[in-house]
């Protein structure tokens, strides 16, 4: 067995550099170690690099320095001005976006099978009833052959979250999925969310509802100026912050709040 | 001067014969173009300059000149240099099949394009290979969206198809201007081929602005 | 091909195709400058409130859009001076006809500049105190006319294109220089690939011009 085997993280990230163009530096070193069955909220001030950081661990985006892991295995390196991004690891990971990213050339039913039939070679009568059993609970039986557009914002970030489970993730990245929703739906998605938790998904998700980062979040991560500045469990990182910037932005948080 | 629009009784049964000439060429051209335009505009997204490069200049020759110079070139001067007598249809079909290449090209083009980014990620984040994302998500989308266009540069081909006449060809404008030079009755005569032209290709206009609505409305998820 | 090319055919008669160039350049300029302005005021009938004033300028936009270029030019050539009896010299004739040709796609390119303008932008201007006249003036036109350049750029350089249809009418264009001079040299070829690139030096430069606006504008949206 080697040192690698052995690893206990489900991902490692280490001394993580990420720009755009020469003189945009958003990640400058960033270190995590995410362990299974850990949820993980990132928060921090925009800029910050928080959804960079989702983005790069989902393999969007080339890196400038620094390395992944996944579950032991090499996942994402930089290696001179190449990226390499191991995509059989990526396909583990499963992720829903700000702006819901459905196909809205397909149905509902056919946003979740078409990764499942094309990427693993799933028989599509399989695929669909696990497509339909999916819908079913989360409430979205009866839209299975709607199209996107006939659906609400809290409908399509279900179903995307929906299509992201089709193909058994082991990691779940959410990327700020309720900020484009009008109020009275961010609940149906923070609720699908949180069942999600309960049944032990590992998740790495940015929200800048501070609400819902206490609720669902077994870790919290301020992430500012490219680096982790603090990192501990949401009672203590939300509730009582050692860091002197953590505090401030704590404080700006809920002072908005209310 | 008196008008008399009786005269085009007489002449109803050849305006058809014009009319039915210069809606075949439209479709046959619309076919053969849009065909060629979506492998051109295939062609101008190619990352290979030796494929790309040729298909730009096609496309900006035929963008920059008039149509007529085109139908012109090719009829009196692609028999020379083939060496083959061309028919009047055939040159008719060649010229405005590369005009409709060429504009449904820069069509497909700009569909491809406004696929937007995200949809690129989310293919990535299912792990969706290369082909697969090009096949069911961009080329899907891509020609939902060129409809509308396409189905303007359809009514284009439609009118500019009035200029085979100018070859001599007997379409709807050939046939309606010799029955006007014949009776000297212009005035009836062209009006009368303005208003055919114009019952086939305002509906159509029409059908586009809705078309575009719905997919625009379609798409917009 | 049993075709020698002799370029020279053309090239020693180069002047009368660039006189023919001079007459498609006029009629251009003075088509588009028709077109600019009374397409402006075109697209404001269109838009207007009184059916009076809104669909026979409807009518004159599609009646325009909707036949082929070549019938309304014919049409203007053969018909107007027997209607009107007026005949106002080829060249004039041929600025009226590309001219209102242009006038209705122009019209169209204003309307939906200033139909695009987002209505929030408009709430703002209500919520500012701005009265209806400011409103339009300060915050409608701006944008619509920004935004329609590039459209009338498309336009106009498309009648640079069909105002080589005059040449059918006998209006002695370079079009018409050109088939002159292809049927009494004998080279068809050498002459219209010629004249073809006369029309592309023209026009691929200004294609350049709106394919960089329209890239600035795309960016600048984003």
């Amino acid at each position: 067995m080697n040192a690698m085997s052995r690893d206990t993280a489900l991902v490692r990230i280490t001394d993580l550099h990420k720009g755009y163009g020469p003189n945009i530096r958003v990640l400058r070193g960033l270190n995590i170690e995410m362990k299974p069955g850990e949820r993980v909220v990132v928060i921090g001030p925009s800029g910050g690099g928080k959804s960079t950081l989702l983005r790069v661990v989902m393999g969007l985006e080339e890196i400038q320095g620094g390395a992944i892991t996944f579950a032991g295995q090499p996942y994402i390196s930089a290696d001179g001005r190449k990226t390499r991004i191991d995509t059989e690891v990526r396909k583990k990971i499963g992720m829903v976006f700000q702006h819901y990213t459905l196909f809205p050339h397909l149905s509902v039913l056919q946003n979740l099978t078409l990764a499942p039939c094309k990427v693993v070679g799933e028989p599509r009568a399989k695929a669909e009833e696990r497509g339909r059993a999916i819908l079913a609970r989360f409430g979205l039986e009866a839209k299975a052959d709607a199209y996107p557009s006939q659906l609400s914002g809290g409908q399509k970030q279900r179903v995307a979250i929906a299509r992201a489970l089709m193909l058994d993730p082991q990691l779940m990245l959410f990327d700020e999925v309720t900020s484009a929703l009008d109020p009275e739906l961010v609940a149906e998605v923070e609720q699908v969310i949180l069942n999600l938790a309960a049944q032990g998904m590992p998740m790495m998700m940015v929200t800048h509802d501070m609400w819902f980062a206490r609720n669902v979040a077994s870790r919290v991560i301020f992430c500012a100026g490219g680096v982790v500045v603090e990192d501990g469990p949401p009672e203590q990182v939300l509730g009582d912050p050692k860091e002197e910037r953590t505090r401030e932005f704590i404080d700006r948080v809920f002072h908005i709040k209310g | 001067m008196s008008l008399d629009f009786s005269i085009l009784l007489k002449f109803a049964d050849a305006l058809a014969l014009g009319l039915w000439m210069t809606l075949k060429l439209t479709v046959l051209c619309v076919v053969l173009g849009s065909t060629l335009g979506f492998l051109i505009g295939l062609a101008r997204a190619s990352e290979n300059a030796l494929i790309r490069v040729p298909a730009s200049v096609f496309v900006e020759f035929f963008r920059g000149t008039p149509v007529l110079i085109q139908l012109f070139w090719i009829f009196f001067c692609l028999p020379l240099i083939l060496g083959v007598e061309l028919s009047n249809l055939a040159s008719a079909t060649i010229a405005l099949t590369l005009y409709m290449g060429a504009i449904t090209s820069e069509t497909f083009r700009a569909s491809l394009r406004a696929v937007g980014r995200e949809q690129m990620d989310a293919c990535t984040a299912l792990g969706l290979p290369r082909r697969v994302q090009i096949t069911n998500v961009i080329l899907p989308q891509a020609v939902l969206l060129a409809v509308p266009t396409l189905l303007s540069n359809c009514i284009s081909l439609f009118k500019e198809s009035a200029l085979v006449s100018a070859v001599g060809m007997a379409d709807l404008m050939f046939i309606g201007q010799n029955i006007s030079n014949n009776t000297a009755r212009p005035v009836e005569v062209l009006t009368a081929v303005a208003f055919l032209y114009f019952v086939i290709a305002f509906p159509l206009t029409r059908l586009v602005t809705r078309v575009e609505g719905r997919m625009l409305r379609k798409l917009a998820a | 091909m049993d075709y020698t090319l002799d370029i020279g055919a053309v090239t020693r008669n180069l002047e009368p195709l660039f006189q023919g160039l001079a007459v498609t350049l006029q009629l251009t300029v003075a088509a588009n400058i028709i077109g600019i302005t009374a397409g402006f005021g075109l697209a404001l009938l269109v838009l207007s409130r009184f059916a009076v004033l809104r669909v026979p300028a409807m009518l004159f936009v599609e009646f325009f859009r909707c036949t082929p270029a070549i019938v309304q030019i014919v049409w203007f050539f053969y018909c107007v001076p027997m209607l009107f009896n007026v005949f106002l010299g080829p060249v004039t004739m041929g600025i009226l006809a590309l001219g209102m040709n242009l006038t209705a796609f122009n019209a169209e390119a204003y309307r939906a500049a200033i139909q695009a303008v987002p209505k929030e932008h408009l709430d703002a201007g209500i919520a500012l105190g701005l009265s209806p006249t400011q409103r339009v003036l300060n915050i409608v036109l701006p944008q619509a006319l920004r935004a329609s350049v590039p459209v009338l750029l498309t336009n106009g350089i498309g009648t640079f294109q069909q105002s080589a249809l005059v040449a059918i009418v006998g209006v002695q264009d370079l079009m018409y220089q050109g088939k002159t001079l292809a049927t009494q040299t004998y080279r068809p070829i050498e002459t219209f690939t010629i004249i073809a690139l006369f029309y592309l030096a023209v026009s691929f430069p200004v294609s350049q011009i709106v394919g960089y606006l329209e890239r600035r504008r795309g960016l600048a949206v984003r």
